[in-house]
């Protein structure tokens, strides 16, 4: 299922923030070798600061942190604009229709530890990009902007989720980098629950009276 | 209940766009609320006029009544709207507040007495300045009513708060151009708020002098800014300081 947690509310939330920070080290860092910050075991940077929300996914019966996404608003500071704007040739994307998604990560140990380890990334991975769609429709929200490299192209690929590609794709340190957007439909969300294999709405119970309007 | 056509919302959008009045605004509110068959609009933004004006600019379609009471009661400490909203990313339903603690459920009560209506749903506006906004509409649909028409109100709502917050900053007095940084000029100003001079620059990034000189200019050119440090300190100020690649 699939937690929402407002950053001002991280608090709140028994350490799980905290253990999306660690997760986010091991995956950005440790296993994609990305440049991203790590202190005392956390991946932080500052659109963390920004206020974000976050989607968890969280494992029903053992409480386990499975993955994780963070959501920015394209009209707030936001990794498009201040980290790849050499992506978009010199265009903006800035509208109070277009969510930003960063830091898309899915536990390293669900693939380790399980015996049905390729399932349940996957189902991690349609749950979180149905958690997307569900949350911005809610919100009013019609588009989502993200910048991803080519494992990611291969997951929308795969979960015949298609993007349009903004700009144009550049090499950035050793990986080619896309800045790709979303629309938010329900025809989307179909396709992703079908490729996960999902029915109903995929949000906690306590969130589930928003993705009834 | 009403709800606008695609076209009456079109046109709404133009005509939020073109206000160049602080003025106007109430009434635009008016017709806004009118159009969408609302109870009331109301409008709350800070860092949203000139900078050093620390004051919120407030525009409602409240009655006299409530805003009296409001201020009396020194209800901008207390309102739920206002204590979550401006962090948050989700549009807030009032009907999920937690109404546990007596001073919420009180106020909430006493907006319904007054004539608010009976939900109400706030729409959080982020700029790129820190400036944000909360953008706030009621209605007197009941329950069942409400769960019809929010959706179409949120897909409206979310565009149109957009729409309204520029209006303030521009009737404000804030310019929102935007500032596009090359890739190079924000290296030379990134480097300029590290405390190197220009010689330095000119070493860490393999560029002539004279080409770290012509960038920085530039740069100084788009900020409207009257030194190297003062062009790094803007920049680093609107977000546009980030040498990530």
């Amino acid at each position: 299922m699939i937690k929402i947690v407002e950053g001002c509310d991280r608090a709140l939330h028994g350490g799980l923030i905290d253990q999306m920070h660690f997760m986010r080290a091991r995956v950005f860092s440790d296993r994609l070798g990305w440049d991203v910050e790590v202190k005392d075991g956390r991946e932080v940077d500052r659109f963390d600061t920004e206020d974000p929300l976050y989607l968890l996914s969280i494992d029903e019966h053992t409480g386990q942190l499975q993955g994780s996404v963070r959501l920015l608003p394209t009209t707030g500071p936001n990794m498009l604009r201040d980290v790849f704007p050499v992506l978009l040739d010199g265009d903006t994307v800035q509208s109070s229709l277009i969510w930003e998604s960063s830091r898309f990560a899915i536990n390293p140990d669900l693939s380790q530890t399980r015996d049905d380890a390729n399932n349940v990334v996957s189902r991690t991975t349609m749950e979180l990009l149905c958690g997307i769609v569900e949350v911005c429709q809610y919100a009013g929200i019609a588009y989502v902007v993200s910048v991803y490299d080519a494992r990611m192209a291969r997951i929308f690929k795969a979960a015949n989720c298609p993007a349009t590609i903004l700009g144009t794709p550049t090499r950035i340190g050793k990986v080619i980098t896309y800045a790709g957007m979303f629309e938010i439909t329900d025809e989307m969300h179909e396709r992703l629950a079908h490729a996960g294999n999902l029915s109903g709405s995929v949000l906690e119970k306590s969130a589930r009276s928003l993705s009834a309007a | 209940m009403k709800s606008a056509a695609t076209d009456d919302f079109y046109e709404l959008t133009e005509t939020i766009d073109k206000v160049r009045e602080t003025e106007s605004i109430p009434n635009l509110l008016q017709s806004i609320s009118h159009l969408y068959g609302l109870k009331t609009i109301a409008y709350l933004g800070v860092g949203a006029t000139r900078l050093g004006d620390t004051e919120p600019y407030i525009a409602v379609t409240y009655s006299p009544d409530w805003v009296a009471h409001y201020k009396n009661e020194n209800y901008l400490f207390i309102d739920p709207v206002i204590r979550e909203g401006f962090n948050r990313l989700m549009p807030l339903d009032w009907g999920d507040f937690d109404v546990s603690e007596g001073r919420t459920r009180q106020f909430l009560g006493e907006a319904v007495e007054f004539g608010l209506g009976r939900q109400g749903l706030t729409f959080p506006v982020r700029g790129m300045r820190g400036d944000r906004a909360l953008v706030t509409i009621t209605s007197e649909a009941n329950d069942r009513e409400w769960q019809g028409v929010r959706r179409h109100y949120t897909r409206d709502f979310q565009a149109l708060s957009g729409h309204l917050h520029e209006m303030v900053l521009r009737t404000g007095g804030i310019e929102t151009p935007q500032i596009n940084l090359s890739k190079r000029q924000v290296e030379c100003l990134w480097w300029t708020s590290q405390g190197k001079r220009v010689p330095e620059i000119a070493i860490i990034l393999g560029l002539s002098h004279h080409t770290v000189k012509d960038y920085l200019e530039e740069a100084r050119d788009k900020l409207n800014a009257t030194s190297n440090s003062h062009a790094a300190f803007k920049a680093a100020q609107q977000g546009l300081l980030f040498p990530g690649l």
